[in-house]
């Protein structure tokens, strides 16, 4: 979490360095029932031409989790996808904007992996079935994942018109969604944005449960 | 013979039936046993088997869930399903399926539609069947849905397909063919059958039961019954079946067929009958001999003890029963000999007591003429001697019921002493007895009278008292007084009677007095119906006043004309009435026409005194008195016309009472006369207590009267005394004039007899006293 941040620093000191009239979006994220939700993507796109930047960025690998669980890169971002764990991973994806396969590797794979086309890419451990990861690969300018309070702040956004898609894993089809048009003043602007969410069903597959096949139907049987 | 052996026959079957009865209740308790433990352990064997069975189910389902969960996350199968090439797909398909043994393969979208299909009626693109229903089972928890497939029930697992996140599933289908079935028969002990049902048409039969059942068997799963457990017969072979739903659905569903077999379970006790069988058959035959052999040692013994019963019946008691038991029938045969000598000793006894009698134990009359009849048939010459002691009782009353007893004993010892051996002493009634006396001949018999009457006549000491007896004998001899036991014993009862009538007191038999005999019978039975019939009638003997030569009295004399034998004298008829005892009515008789004869003589004018025969028996009688005054009252004759005669010896019979009747009789006024005086052994001193006026000498001392003869010493003491005492003097059996003479000579007072007259009846008397009164003495001097 901390390299997002730092990676967010990055984007933010650069941007701040290019326009003057800089302004924030503060965004705030809820569900349906209006509970803060974390690992929201929210992109902008404006009139302005994005600021350029260096396109790299990490997916690190630590408890036998993507770190990021939610990682939102520009398309055309290299993203090395380091290992802590003392473990080995294996990290893929069919994911159509990138087909990839790492082969089992430890520590940090020498060439990063370059995500050119905007779009999900699911992100698996074919040695580990519940370590899921997302990278959001989008062409808007702005963009940013909600924390765990499900705040969202972007600074040194010109002030502008902007229109709003929103993303979040567990939204319908996984398909990104339209959040409106919203007008950022230069003295920012405080957005609360509402994602209806499926409860956490198919996302992470569990150990498989013991068949309860026989009591079931030894119960039917007896009815 | 027949009672024995079905006693044998009735405990043989008593005992068989007993038996079967026993080995068929123990049958009928095993077989239920049997059947019971059959079914219970048929039921354990189904309930145990149907767990296992869907134990197996749910282990197959999951093993092959987990090898379909297994092959999804094949990272070339999904790599494969996330090209979404569906050639590629279903080739993956079916070679990841091969891997398996998966005869189905499908590959679904997360929206259910079939993506790829290895079966032709599932076309990709179309939306697969069951896919609400495999989502239920996440919902239930199971691994797998059983629907029917092509005919065949399937089992289907379903694999979600990650790429890291669900892109499809995958579901297999594993027909559930006879493999399975005959696997699932090995563990589970059961046959087992399953049916697919698809809109109530029944699929292919899947069994392990052989074909020829099938289509019982279809009958059962197409209409499964809500019985947990049912007894189902498939061509005469027994189950017990449990249906199971294995998965259904609106329309379809598959049915599984449970069933633990009766009859292989009953063949197993198969032999437990076989063995019961020969149980039964080896127990009826020992028992059956058993029967015959109990039967027979009861009724063998039986039988003997029968036997010997038999011979008991017919008077052996000789032999006994011989059985050596220890048992009930040994106490029998025991009881039983005892009870036969004991009937023997009470047989003996019994036909003594009825052969002797009982006080002195002399044969009795059955015995003796017994012996005498066999005497006779052996034409032996025998001779009877009938005994009888004439004062039996006045001894009896004198010396009572014991001195009695004792004197018999004594005579039967005493007639016993003359007797050889061989010779039989008889007791035939209280006071008579028979002596059989053998080779003898009338002497000879009378010899040993003779010395019986000796012996007898010594008095014998009895208490207090010195006993005579006055034992008179009379003899009959075989072959000379009869040939049969009962003529001679008659005779010789004959002769016995006669003999108690001399002085000697032993008579041998008369030919010819069982002639007199019979004649005094009828005489005996005749007179007490002389008098009705009018055969009685009275005569009268004249008695003369010797000094004054008139006839003033006469002696009434009864005359019976007997139909048959003519005039019957009195001394022979008198005697019997008196014997018999019916003398009194006799006496009646004559009381009454004499005084009948008076009142008609008294009506003519002609009074005259009669006298009457007074016996003793008429003395004893209370009433006569009473009886005569009632008569005299009846007549109106005067008492003074009336004497009453009487004996000594009747007055001496029973003096006392005597003594009363003659008393009141002289208070009527009837003068009383001592009849047949000098024959007794009464006195003059005797004379003067008695109230007579009159004294009778016999004829016996008047018949021969003449003045040198002893009697007429007699005569003339006995007149003068009797006139000293105040009696007049009556002299009977007067035949002779000198004895007339001699008697007025002596002063007696009255004469009777023939050389007056002899008695006349009473017209012919009338008309003698109406001749010898016109010239009072002519006629009898």
């Amino acid at each position: 979490m901390r390299h997002v941040f730092i990676s967010l620093l990055l984007v933010v000191t650069a941007l701040q360095g290019t326009l003057a009239s800089a302004a924030s979006l503060t965004a705030e994220f809820v569900d349906a029932q209006g509970k803060p939700l974390p690992d929201a993507v929210l992109t902008l796109r404006g009139a302005t031409a994005p600021p350029a930047g260096p396109m790299k960025a990490d997916m690190d690998q630590r408890d036998v989790q993507f770190a990021p669980h939610v990682l939102a890169v520009r398309s055309g971002t290299e993203i090395s996808f380091p290992n802590s764990d003392q473990i080995r991973h294996q990290v893929y994806s069919f994911s159509t904007p990138k087909r990839f396969e790492l082969r089992l590797y430890g520590g940090t794979p020498s060439a990063p992996v370059l995500f050119d086309k905007p779009g999900v890419v699911v992100l698996g451990c074919n040695v580990h079935d519940n370590m899921i990861g997302y990278v959001y690969v989008t062409d808007d300018g702005w963009f940013g994942v909600s924390n765990d309070k499900g705040a969202l702040t972007l600074d040194q956004v010109p002030a502008g018109h902007y229109a709003v898609t929103l993303w979040h894993p567990q939204g319908a089809d996984m398909l990104p969604v339209s959040g409106g048009d919203i007008d950022i003043p230069a003295g920012g602007l405080k957005q609360r944005f509402t994602i209806a969410v499926q409860p956490n069903a198919d996302n992470t597959p569990a150990a498989p449960t013991p068949s309860a096949f026989g009591d079931a139907f030894h119960k039917a049987a007896h009815e | 013979m027949k009672v024995r052996i079905s006693f044998q026959a009735r405990i043989a079957g008593v005992l068989i039936m007993l038996l079967l009865i026993v080995v068929f209740a123990v049958f009928i308790a095993v077989r239920a046993a049997t059947q019971d433990a059959v079914r219970k352990q048929a039921q354990a064997q189904l309930e145990v088997g149907t767990r296992v069975f869907e134990g197996l189910l749910e282990m197959r389902g999951k093993r092959l869930r987990d090898a379909v969960q297994l092959l999804s996350t094949d990272f070339g199968f999904r790599d494969a399903v996330a090209s979404a090439d569906s050639a590629t797909i279903r080739s993956v398909l079916l070679n990841h399926g091969a891997r398996i043994n998966a005869n189905d393969m499908f590959l679904l979208g997360m929206d259910g539609t079939v993506m790829a299909s290895t079966v032709a009626q599932i076309p990709e693109g179309s939306p697969f069947p069951y896919t609400q229903a495999l989502r239920e089972l996440k919902g239930k928890n199971q691994s797998m849905l059983i629907v029917p497939l092509q005919g065949q029930p399937h089992l289907l697992v379903e694999s979600t397909v990650l790429a890291p996140l669900p892109i499809a599933r995958v579901v297999m289908g594993f027909s559930m063919d006879g493999d399975l079935a005959q696997e699932l028969r090995s563990l589970s002990g059961l046959q087992v059958s399953f049916l697919s049902i698809v809109q109530k048409q029944p699929g292919q039969m899947i069994s392990t039961q052989p074909a020829p059942l099938f289509d019982s068997l279809r009958g059962v799963m197409m209409n499964p019954p809500s019985d947990e457990m049912q007894m189902t017969e498939h061509q005469n072979q027994s189950f017990l079946s449990k249906t199971l739903r294995l998965g259904s659905n609106s329309d379809s569903e598959v049915v599984a067929l449970l069933q633990s077999p009766l009859d292989q379970a009953m063949q197993a006790f198969a032999p437990l009958d076989k063995t019961l069988f020969w149980i039964t058959v080896v127990a009826l035959a020992c028992s059956l001999v058993g029967a015959l052999l109990l039967a027979r040692n009861l009724s063998r013994p039986v039988s003997a003890l029968a036997q010997a019963a038999r011979r008991i019946g017919e008077g052996d008691y000789a032999t006994p029963v011989v059985l050596d038991r220890r048992d009930e029938l040994g106490l029998l045969a025991s009881a039983i000999n005892s009870m036969q000598s004991g009937i023997a000793e009470r047989e003996l006894q019994l036909a003594h007591n009825a052969l002797h009698d009982p006080l002195t134990g002399l044969p009795n009359r059955a015995l003796v003429m017994e012996r005498l009849g066999s005497a006779v048939i052996a034409q032996r010459p025998v001779a009877l001697l009938y005994l009888g002691i004439d004062n039996f009782r006045a001894i009896s009353t004198n010396v009572g019921l014991e001195g009695v007893e004792q004197l018999l004993r004594i005579i039967s010892e005493q007639l016993q002493e003359p007797l050889r051996p061989g010779d039989t002493v008889a007791r035939l009634s209280d006071n008579e007895f028979l002596l059989l006396v053998h080779n003898a001949e009338t002497d000879s018999a009378v010899a040993v009278a003779d010395r019986l009457q000796r012996l007898l006549v010594k008095p014998q000491r009895i208490g207090e008292q010195d006993i005579a007896m006055d034992a008179c004998i009379g003899i009959a001899a075989y072959p000379a007084n009869g040939d049969s036991a009962s003529e001679l014993l008659r005779r010789a009862s004959i002769a016995r009677q006669d003999a108690a009538q001399l002085p000697g007191r032993l008579q041998v038999y008369v030919d010819g007095r069982d002639v007199a005999h019979l004649r005094q019978i009828s005489l005996i039975r005749d007179l007490r119906q002389a008098a009705r019939n009018g055969e009685l009638s009275l005569h009268y003997q004249p008695k003369l006043d010797i000094r004054n030569g008139r006839v003033t009295q006469a002696e009434a004399l009864l005359r019976w004309q007997h139909p048959q034998f003519g005039s019957v004298s009195p001394a022979e008829f008198i005697v019997l009435a008196e014997r018999t005892g019916s003398i009194q009515i006799l006496t009646n008789w004559v009381i009454e026409e004499a005084l009948r004869q008076l009142a008609e003589w008294a009506y003519r004018g002609l009074v005259l005194q009669v006298s009457v025969n007074i016996s003793a028996d008429d003395l004893l009688d209370g009433n006569l008195a009473d009886r005569v005054a009632a008569l005299l009252k009846l007549y109106r004759v005067p008492a003074e016309q009336l004497i009453f005669e009487i004996t000594e010896s009747a007055i001496m019979r029973e003096p006392e009472q005597s003594l009363k009747v003659l008393n009141r009789l002289r208070e009527f006024g009837i003068s009383l006369s001592v009849d047949d005086f000098g024959t007794g052994y009464s006195s003059l001193a005797h004379l003067k207590r008695l109230p007579v006026q009159e004294l009778k000498i016999d004829q016996s001392f008047v018949r021969d009267l003449d003045e040198t003869s002893e009697d007429a010493v007699i005569v003339r003491s006995t007149i003068e005394m009797s006139h000293n005492l105040g009696l007049k003097v009556v002299a009977e059996g007067v035949e002779y004039e000198h004895s007339l003479r001699l008697l007025e000579r002596w002063h007696c007072d009255t004469a009777q007899g023939y050389l007056i007259s002899r008695p006349l009846d009473a017209i012919a008397f009338e008309a003698w006293i109406a001749r010898s009164q016109l010239p009072p003495r002519m006629t009898v001097y």
